[in-house]
């Protein structure tokens, strides 16, 4: 799989308004492990947002933004950075809510910075709710792919481009469920891997998404022919 | 729960004090139970309320008791009546734990009869990466169960089984609705409305519902004898106040 160019979608200027919110360095992170960068057509906050050490490889975040009737909560998104088996993930689930009286933008990138020697196997998805609170038609819209998994901004998988759903005063609607697992990725991480949501609501909408994005070093050719003869030794052995 | 009990009081004070012009969250509550062990409260004191509009609170929030469950929500309610939005269930645990959580509202004024509609979807996510998730109806009832007064008046997703099996997967499900299009016929109702989920969730999983429970008054036959009225006296106003020309009634 070859990297497609990083997509502009966070300049640098957002990234600093947005501010990174890091957590206390733990030994496998690298220090500000856990970033979650907003950027909204809404205007600009403070994300809040609490994290917790769960292990020395493990973390769990909790948090919210709001501005100007729009907010963004997530709960439980749980990281994990194994450096030591070239590992991680990140998995959780947010909750997107336009109150203001007219459509925003949202652009939400949640990040882990680390690094893992490749080639890796990765695996991810992403499925969710769409629901409008309004007593209009309400639409959710994407302008390009609305779910990015990305290594070092590099876009590793996309799903829902060019997503619309429309939906009627109060009604739920199921955004249904896309997942990949273990295609190959040639390069390893050097700086960090992130899930990026790229959405349009219309006013009262909401979006849940609940999302997960994992990768795992492959093992070298060298390892596999060694885990191969101690197996067959092993085999040797017990026969006799 | 007996914080939950002491709290009440003042709750319903301020609740009342809406009526008496005072803008105030109404108090909108959960419960929680994990295999039988309950906790819950005021959502308002597990998080945030905004007010949105003349009528309608935002409610955002979580909860975790000592049962190794995570619990997020945020809900948009309005006493009028409705009750919608996402709640996200954890099991941290390293079994399966079955879950009833209730979201209760307080409506004002009371219904003499109502028209009802619901819906709910959801996403089942194998949160540990374990190769497998797995949420179920508890003994096969109704996943969504849409109250009235404490009262059952409408169930969704009876017998469901929703799962995942590949690792750190997740599947997304639609729970079905009713009164949609036409809301359905539903009881008086005077205190409260609500929703129940009740579930059985695998070990180490996570599961988001969205969901609404919207509950209209019917009018009283009198106050549809005056509407119609109404309707026939500026229906007999507009004709007399207008000129009939080639191209159709016209304003004079």
């Amino acid at each position: 799989m070859t990297p497609s160019p990083p997509t502009a979608l966070v300049t640098k200027a957002s990234l600093l308004a947005g501010l990174l919110v890091c957590g206390p360095a733990l030994g496998a992170f690298d220090p500000g492990g856990f970033t979650i960068v907003i950027v909204s057509t809404a205007g600009n906050a403070t994300p809040t947002n609490t994290v917790t050490p769960i292990s020395n490889t493990l973390w769990s975040a909790t948090g919210g933004w709001s501005t100007g009737g729009a907010s963004v909560s997530w709960t439980n998104n749980t990281q994990g950075w194994n450096p030591a088996t070239n590992s991680g993930f990140t998995n959780g689930n947010f909750v997107v809510r336009n109150e203001s009286a007219s459509a925003q933008d949202y652009s939400i990138t949640i990040g882990m910075m680390g690094s893992a020697a490749g080639p890796l196997t990765v695996s991810g998805s992403v499925g969710g709710q769409f629901l409008n609170t309004s007593f209009g038609l309400g639409s959710l819209t994407s302008v390009g792919p609305l779910w990015e998994a990305r290594a070092d901004n590099n876009v590793v998988r996309s799903e829902l481009n060019n997503a619309l759903f429309v939906a009627q005063p109060f009604q739920v609607m199921s955004l249904g469920d896309f997942g990949f697992d273990n295609p190959f990725y040639e390069v390893s991480v050097t700086g960090s891997v992130s899930l990026r949501f790229s959405v349009r609501l219309s006013a009262g909408g909401e979006a849940s998404f609940t999302s997960t994005f994992a990768f795992q070093a492959v093992p070298a050719p060298g390892a596999v022919a060694l885990i191969a003869l101690a197996g067959a030794f092993g085999r040797r052995r017990r026969r006799r | 729960m007996k914080c939950f009990c002491s709290i009440s009081a003042s709750a319903s004070l301020l609740f009342a004090s809406s009526a008496l012009g005072t803008v105030s969250a109404p108090p909108f509550s959960f419960s929680l139970a994990a295999d039988g062990i309950a906790g819950g409260g005021y959502a308002a004191d597990f998080g945030s309320v905004v007010q949105t509009a003349p009528t309608e609170w935002l409610f955002q929030g979580s909860y975790q008791g000592n049962t190794g469950t995570r619990l997020a929500w945020i809900y948009l309610v309005d006493p009028d009546p409705f009750v919608t939005g996402t709640f996200t269930v954890t099991n941290e645990t390293s079994a399966s734990r079955d879950y009833v959580l209730d979201f209760s509202l307080p409506i004002s004024p009371p219904l003499a009869a109502s028209l009802l509609s619901g819906q709910v979807s959801g996403t089942l996510t194998d949160s540990n990466g374990s190769g497998s998730a797995l949420m179920t109806s508890t003994n096969g009832g109704f996943v969504y169960s849409a109250l009235a007064d404490d009262s059952f008046v409408q169930g969704l997703m009876a017998n469901a089984f929703q799962q995942v099996t590949s690792a750190s997967g997740t599947t997304s499900f639609s729970g079905g609705a009713f009164g949609f299009p036409e809301p359905v016929p539903g009881p008086a109702i005077n205190s409260t409305i609500g929703i129940r989920f009740a579930f059985t969730l695998s070990a180490g999983d996570s599961v988001s519902f969205s969901s609404v429970f919207v509950a209209n008054p019917i009018p009283a036959p009198s106050v549809l004898i005056v509407c119609g009225l109404l309707g026939l006296g500026s229906r007999k106003r507009g004709t007399d106040g207008a000129t009939r020309t080639d191209s159709g009634l016209k304003r004079s």
